[in-house]
């Protein structure tokens, strides 16, 4: 297992990984907490076009804006063969 | 009935996780919808009644957290703070317990004894996620009940619960999160240093925690309330621990996962959910817009093809009670038959007859919000609402507005930003609503005969670019700021409830209902007194005379004095203008549609529609937009604004069509 960090709007779509950590303001940082994305949690992305990204985390789909997915950094094994 | 006081029972719980249903279930037709004190945030409270005890339930804002970045989480934790409810019922999503208990692990450190109302237990079984009631209970340290509100199923058994934890008869031993170890030294030093400051009714431990999260507002309070030398020393811990708030959350889903591994076992994991299948093609681009339009042209056709009719009907109804009425009055002076019948009748009864359309339109989109469709709408129109300096969510209320801009404006309280929500408001009123739709065909139909669709969608379309343009030169110029962060959930699909679908509905066709009742009922009779005093003809009034006064204003855009007394009594609500003009071109028994050809030319039609579909909105939208934009200088602004695009929109339309001899 080789894993590295990418911005989650760098994955691509099926992709999971487990979230490392969220860089930005506190409160982003704590809206985010509400909804279970914190550093830690499993993270799939299940839709990234050019629009804003829809990811799934603790069993609920969060819609986000390319900026702040961005923000959110994912350890990912590139040579995953699932997705 | 029991002699002791109402019980106060605070309902909780993050937005999708059915709380609406809860409260609807427990409060029914009792519930009243109102605001919180001095803010626009909508406040429902309702009474039951359950084994001779009265409760007065308090439903609070749906927030996923308490900490104050948004106007919600304040209301949501002030309100908890100084009422001290006596039982908080925290409404979890069994599918998702991890942040329903993130919501949790803040309401405990609050006053408050909470129960757990564990929801959509059939939906968590159905994905293969059980969770061990006893375990569960064990490890929070409070009671909960498992329940799935839809199927009405749970509800006794959490109003037994509720009386016996208020009465103190329950076992109530919670454990509450810790902050991450690397932080507790702090977390302790912190404590001893504002112990003595903290003001009642806040606990330390509470407002410890928020400062450590960065909670703007108690950083504010206690900066205030601190000696100064005690104060620098605590923000120079703060400088070394700039990570406070990852300590708090992550000592909190330490302790989440604790409580879930211990009581929460999953199995079929990976299955695929209707939910993706179906987001699979509704929220892409390529079949996203497609399905949206069609989504939105079915509520539409929905709309007309059964209200117009209705609404014709009540019309009807409406003459011929006036005409009944008619004889009733002949006792009183003129001024008063005048007044009930044209002012009255005539005004707000007309907007009344709109109900049905309102109705059906309402129910169609409350339809789609309970399903979970909208916010994939939103989802799928975020990328244009960015052009307008606006994200998805903007989309709903917008839409709302083709029904009546009164919900619309009202509805932008979804939307977290002030800046966004501002520009919504704003932005609202270009959207044409069903009255203004009534006029444009109305008179298109008379004026222009076979080409009428045509100048109908057209104007339709003017509209939208109007919104458009107005929306880019606000938020370049007037409105700029940081790019908004857009944030939504995207729920489960599921089978639409009846009774979530009526109750949104009642309020929002109550709030309509209200203003006719008030605002418009008030400027139909003020404006009939305009139109008849000094008495006589119409020509002679006041409104006759201002009508007069402006005509050479009116002469840039091809307009008479009578077109624009009809556009000054679309103030009043924009249907009215159909019945001015029929007063003012004598259109009696000929009938309105007849009179017109004669009297308007093309190029004065279509200038007097733009002019009519971009104008000042009506009195009661005006007043929900100054009652929700909270600034005198803004609200003065969009009317100005309103005004300048119409007249210009007018002028351009009118020479335009004079040019190519339209």
């Amino acid at each position: 297992m080789d894993k590295k960090l990418f911005p989650v709007t760098s994955l691509k779509e099926g992709k999971e990984g487990v979230i490392h950590s969220i860089s930005g303001g506190l409160s982003l940082i704590s809206r985010l907490a509400g909804m279970g994305v914190i550093p830690g949690a499993e993270i799939e992305v299940l839709q990234n076009n050019r629009g804003p990204v829809i990811v799934l985390v603790n069993n609920t789909r969060v819609a986000l804006g390319r900026g702040q997915a961005s923000k959110i950094l994912v350890a990912f094994d590139p040579s995953q063969k699932k997705g | 009935m029991n002699n002791r006081g109402k019980l106060i029972i605070v309902l909780a719980g993050q937005p999708n996780v059915g709380k609406s249903t809860v409260f609807n279930v427990l409060t029914g037709l009792s519930q009243h919808v109102g605001n919180w004190p001095g803010k626009t945030v909508e406040k429902k409270e309702g009474i039951h009644v359950y084994d001779d005890v009265e409760m007065r339930i308090v439903d609070l804002p749906g927030t996923y957290s308490l900490t104050a970045f948004s106007e919600e989480e304040k209301i949501a934790r002030d309100f908890v703070i100084n009422e001290r409810p006596d039982v908080m019922v925290l409404i979890a999503n069994a599918a998702a317990l991890e942040r329903s208990l993130y919501l949790l692990s803040e309401l405990l450190l609050l006053d408050s004894p909470v129960l757990v109302a564990l929801n959509m237990v059939d939906v968590a079984e159905g994905q293969g996620i059980h969770i061990d009631i006893n375990s569960l209970q064990n490890c929070l340290g409070i009671p909960v009940i498992p329940m799935v509100a839809r199927k009405n199923k749970g509800i006794k058994e959490i109003l037994s619960q509720v009386i016996l934890l208020a009465d103190g008869k329950l076992k109530y031993n919670p454990r509450i999160p810790d902050i991450s170890q690397d932080h507790r030294d702090i977390f302790l030093k912190l404590i001893k240093l504002t112990k003595e400051h903290i003001p009642a009714p806040y606990t330390v431990r509470w407002a410890v925690t928020k400062l450590m999260e960065g909670d703007p507002e108690i950083l504010r309070m206690i900066e205030d309330t601190m000696p100064v030398d005690k104060w620098s020393e605590i923000k120079s811990l703060f400088l070394k621990h700039e990570d406070s708030l990852r300590a708090v959350v992550g000592g909190r889903y330490d302790w989440i996962e604790t409580v879930i591994r211990d009581s929460v076992s999953r199995f079929k994991r990976g299955q695929v959910l209707a939910t993706d299948r179906l987001d699979h093609v509704l929220t892409r681009p390529l079949f996203g817009i497609p399905a949206l339009l069609g989504a939105l042209a079915t509520v539409f056709f929905l709309t007309y093809k059964v209200g117009s009719p209705m609404q014709r009907l009540l019309e009807g109804l409406v003459k011929s009670f006036a005409r009944w009425a008619g004889p009733l009055l002949s006792w009183a002076p003129g001024w008063i038959s005048g007044i009930v019948l044209d002012g009255i009748l005539g005004g707000a009864g007309t907007v009344l007859t709109f109900l049905p359309i309102l109705l059906i339109f309402f129910t169609s989109m409350a339809f789609l919000e309970d399903v979970g469709y909208m916010a994939r709408a939103a989802f799928v129109m975020d990328r244009f609402m960015h052009t307008i300096g606006l994200h998805g969510k903007s989309f709903l209320p917008m839409f709302l507005g083709f029904g009546c801009n009164v919900p619309a404006v009202l509805g932008t309280r979804i939307i977290e930003s002030k800046r966004a929500r501002l520009l919504t408001i704003f932005l609202a009123p270009f959207v044409p609503c069903t009255a203004r739709l009534a006029v444009l065909t109305l008179v298109a139909a008379a004026v222009f005969r076979e080409r009428a669709a045509f100048i109908s969608w057209s104007l339709v379309a003017v509209n939208i670019l109007a919104l458009g343009f107005s929306g880019m030169l606000a938020s370049r110029l007037f409105l700029r700021g940081e790019p908004m962060p857009f944030i939504m959930e995207l729920p489960l699909y599921h089978k639409p409830n009846p009774k979530t679908i009526g109750m949104v509905v009642w309020n929002r066709t109550k709030a309509f209902v209200k203003k006719a009742g008030t605002v418009i009922l008030g400027f139909s009779i003020l404006i009939w007194l305009m139109s008849n005093i000094p008495g006589g003809r119409i020509e002679d009034s006041v409104l006759g005379r201002l009508g007069r006064l402006l005509e050479p204003l009116g002469a840039f855009m091809g307009l008479d004095w009578r077109m624009l007394v009809a556009l000054l009594g679309s103030f009043v609500a924009k249907e009215n203008s159909i019945a001015m003009l029929g007063v003012l071109y004598g259109a009696g028994e000929k009938g309105l549609r007849n009179v017109l050809p004669d009297m308007m030319s093309h190029a004065s039609a279509l200038s007097f529609l733009v002019v009519l579909m971009l104008f000042i909105p009506c009195a009661a939208t005006v007043s929900v937009i100054k009652q929700e934009i909270e600034s005198w200088k803004w609200f003065l602004f969009s009317i100005i604004f309103m005004l300048l695009i119409s007249l210009g929109g007018g002028i351009a339309a009118y020479r335009l069509a004079l040019l190519f001899g339209i």
